[in-house]
Formats: C-alpha cells, sequence, structure tokens
C-alpha cells in the first residue's frame, strides 16, 4: 500500500528514470558474512563527543518515561486525516497520514500543486515519507534499516504535525 | 510501537529485536531499534531507551532553528553569546569548525543564509548522542535512524552487521543497494531540504548529485561529509577518499554511480541498481 503509493509517486515526478527499476528483494542478499566475533560490534558505538553534554539530560530521565511508547495493547481504530495545504518553496502541499490508535501507519501527500516547476520535482520527493523505509524494508526480510535523503521540509513538518494535531497523535 | 520478538535458542536465530521506538523529534521521526540476546525488554534496556529519547529531545530543544526560542535561534539572532547557551552549542560549533576542515569547506554551516545553521550536524550529531545512551551489556546491537541517518553499533545477531538498504534517488519507492554496516551511515540529496543544500563557495543553492551517502564510525561528520558530498558532487570524494575510516558513494545527475574503494556494499562486486549504464561509467575510486 505504502510502496504503491510511492511507486505512483515517483512515476509521476519521475523525470529522467532510465533503467528498469529493481527490486533490492530480489537481490542475492541471502548469505551474510560470518565475521569473527566482536569484529562487528561496537566499532563506532561511543562518539568522542557522545557522553559530554547531550548524554546527561535532565531530570526527564526516567524509567517512567516508557509507558509513553506507543501502547503495547490492543490497537485503537484506524483513522486518518489531512494536513493543512502550506506554502513550501515550490509550491503547495497536503500531507495525509493515517493511524492505528497513536501509530503512524501511511503518510502520503494529499495534494500537490507545484505549478509545473521542473526543479521542484526532485523537491517533491520530500514528499517520500519516511515511514515508507518500513515499506522498503518489507521488500527485503534482510535489511534492518534504510538510509536515504530525509523529508524534512518545513512545508511537509507544518502540514504533518497539523494532521497529527488533528487526529490527537 | 514496541514489538517483542524472541526467537528459540539454537538454530539459525532471526532477529532479535526487543524494542522499535519512534520518536518525532527535530522536525522528522527517529527510529529507535534495540536488539537484545535473547529478544526481551529487560529494564536496562527501556532506561537506555529513556536516555536516548531525552537525548534527542534535548538536542531538538537547543538546536531547532524553527522555534524562535531555541538557545540556537536567540544565538542566530544574536541575542545571546555562544557562552550563554547550553554547553552543546560550542561543542557542536566546535565539531562543525572541524568538518568544514575535513570536508575542505564543502561543509559550512557559517555560509547559511541567516547566520551559523549547524542544522546540518545537528541531526547526526544527536543521533550519535542518543546511541551512546543505548550503550549497556544488556544491549548487543542497536540502531538510531534518524529519517535516513543512521547510527549503529553491533548487529541483529552476534558477530553479524546490520544490513542497510541505499534508496534509489531516482526511484526513491526503491532500494538501489544495500551495504554492511559499520557504525553509521548518511545520505544526501537533491531532494533533501529542499533548498537548504547551499553551496558555501557560491552561497546559493545548488545541485551537483542525486544522492551521496557517507559511511563512517561517527553519524554527526558522516552526516556534514554527506551534506558536502551532495553539494561538491563526485569530484567530493576525493576529499572523502582521503579522510581514513570514512568511506562514501555518489549519485551523479545522469545515474552514474561512484565509489570509494572501502564501501561497505553487503555484495562485492554487486553493482547497486541502475548503474548499469555504458561501460566505463562506473568506477572505483582509488587513491
Amino acid at each position: 500500500m505504502i510502496a504503491a503509493t510511492a511507486a505512483g509517486l515517483a512515476g509521476v515526478l519521475s523525470f529522467h528514470t532510465k533503467s528498469a527499476p529493481l527490486i533490492v528483494g530480489g537481490l542475492p542478499v541471502t548469505s551474510t558474512t560470518k565475521g569473527s566475533p566482536g569484529t562487528s560490534v561496537a566499532a563506532g558505538a561511543p562518539p568522542p563527543h557522545g557522553s559530554s553534554g547531550a548524554g546527561s539530560p535532565p531530570s526527564s530521565t526516567t524509567p517512567t518515561t516508557v509507558p509513553s511508547t506507543t501502547p503495547t495493547t490492543v490497537p485503537s481504530t484506524t483513522r486518518s486525516a489531512n494536513g493543512p495545504l502550506v506554502n513550501y518553496n515550490y509550491g503547495v502541499l497536503s500531507v495525509s497520514i493515517t493511524v492505528k490508535g497513536k501509530k503512524i501507519t501511511n503518510v502520503g501527500i494529499a495534494s500537490l500543486d507545484d505549478g509545473g516547476n521542473f526543479r521542484s520535482q526532485s523537491i517533491d520527493q520530500q514528499s517520500i515519507p519516511l515511514l515508507e523505509q518500513q515499506a522498503l524494508q518489507a521488500q527485503s526480510a534482510n535489511i534492518q534499516g534504510v538510509s536515504g535523503a530525509s523529508y524534512t521540509s518545513a512545508g511537509f513538518e507544518q502540514s504533518l504535525q497539523a494532521a497529527l494535531g488533528k487526529l490527537g497523535v | 510501537m514496541m514489538t517483542s520478538e524472541i526467537t528459540a535458542v539454537g538454530e539459525c536465530p532471526e532477529q532479535r529485536r526487543a524494542i522499535r521506538h519512534h520518536e518525532q523529534v527535530m522536525g522528522t521521526i527517529v527510529t529507535i531499534d534495540i536488539y537484545t540476546e535473547d529478544g526481551n525488554r529487560d529494564p536496562a534496556v527501556s532506561l537506555g531507551l529513556a536516555r536516548a529519547r531525552a537525548t534527542l529531545r534535548r538536542a531538538d530543544a537547543i538546536f531547532s532553528t524553527w522555534k524562535a526560542d531555541s538557545p540556537m535561534s536567540r544565538l542566530r539572532r544574536g541575542e545571546i553569546t555562544c557562552d550563554q547557551a547550553p554547553l552543546e552549542v560550542a561543542e557542536v560549533l566546535e565539531l562543525c569548525a572541524i568538518a568544514r576542515e575535513m570536508s575542505a569547506g564543502w561543509f559550512d554551516p557559517w555560509a547559511m543564509p541567516g547566520g551559523v545553521d549547524p542544522t546540518g550536524y545537528v541531526k547526526g550529531w544527536a543521533a550519535q548522542a542518543a546511541l551512546a545512551a543505548l550503550t549497556s551489556s544488556e544491549i548487543s546491537g542497536a540502531m538510531v535512524n534518524a529519517a535516513g541517518d543512521i547510527a549503529s553499533f553491533g548487529g541483529p545477531q552476534p558477530a553479524t552487521p546490520f544490513k542497510v538498504g541505499i534508496v534509489d534517488p531516482f526511484s526513491p519507492g526503491q532500494l538501489a543497494c544495500v551495504i554492511a554496516l559499520n557504525g553509521a551511515i548518511a545520505t544526501s540529496g537533491s531532494y533533501e531540504r529542499g533548498n537548504h543544500l547551499i553551496d558555501p563557495r557560491s552561497k546559493r543553492p545548488t545541485t551537483r548529485a542525486a544522492s551521496a551517502s557517507v559511511s563512517g564510525p561517527d553519524l554527526g561528520l558522516a552526516d556534514a561529509l554527506a551534506t558536502a558530498l551532495a553539494v561538491a558532487g563526485e569530484t567530493g570524494l576525493t576529499v572523502i577518499n582521503a579522510l581514513k575510516d570514512y568511506e562514501a558513494v555518489v549519485v551523479s545527475l545522469d545515474g552514474t554511480w561512484r565509489w570509494t574503494e572501502g564501501f561497505p556494499f553487503a555484495v562485492p562486486g554487486q553493482l547497486p541498481v541502475g548503474s548499469e549504464h555504458p561501460s566505463g561509467s562506473v568506477v572505483s575510486l582509488r587513491p
């Protein structure tokens, strides 16, 4: 569902995609390298600066914050909302979201008017939501994460937050 | 969201992810994944998660340029000096200065419009700091994924690295390749942050690459270097290639992939999807 939405977006927005896209799920990523124990562990864990200031957060660091992690109990209903139309650098967009309980299950673009601006086509790819990463991960059970340029534009964020607010999330 | 997956002891263990947590912070969503030996969530894991979340929220409170009353915003308006800001501000600005030097000036928060803007460093720095908060003997692996920029240690199983897909910039619903993660990876693209990819040399919005990814031990630096590379384009590969422990791949605007020799593709020799261009257009950059 999410992937289909994204593929549709990508299709609409693609400007010079040449090669036929393949899905990584089909890549031979089966065999993992069996490194010697320890070689992969914690190589990048402690940053030289990581624990200086930000690592000693204020009193809000208590185990009592745990319950605010999304509920493990039976999720409530699935609901959707559109964010308001927000101006961004190359046009006007509105974000749509679907939540189940407090969990976001889909993020997309409800509407987009970029005036046909060529430059905006690449900018519009900000609309590819972070949560689509989960769809990408679903393509291949052999990966644990996805790295890609993110959507962090003010316009997207503004509409997204407003949509979340509508749903009380 | 939280999931709990427990696998049977013995044969071919699956992933043992104890927690997946989404935190809305820093204008995006940060995903925290914690793996443990048995997949259980014990109090030490919960404590680590709480610390990591607090670290992210504190970084957001200090550095947000969208919040008018954040110390960073006040500093940019000249209302306070660096000495009057939280200690993290001086720390990050010092790290930014180092990143500027290491990137040969292609990453330069001081060249941004509206005054110094370390946003390109802060997200990775905060995610790396959040990861550090997760370090404990009970946690065998962890990933902090800040909207596609990932800090990690360990793996899903002992002696097994995390594998991470890189999005195909020309088909963002698809992955172009998979890497074996050792530490951090950051990806910047021309579609990221809109016009915020400013060329420090011309001080104008610039696009010389469709996508640029940098892997290495520290996500703050990797994030800055990925931003630098997305601005510089493939010529910037020589800059990354000179840095110890950091590797990079650049997807040019024409779809050509180029990477430094040590870039950790999960399947060596496996060309990224979309890189099947005329012979010779895919090269491995050698020192």
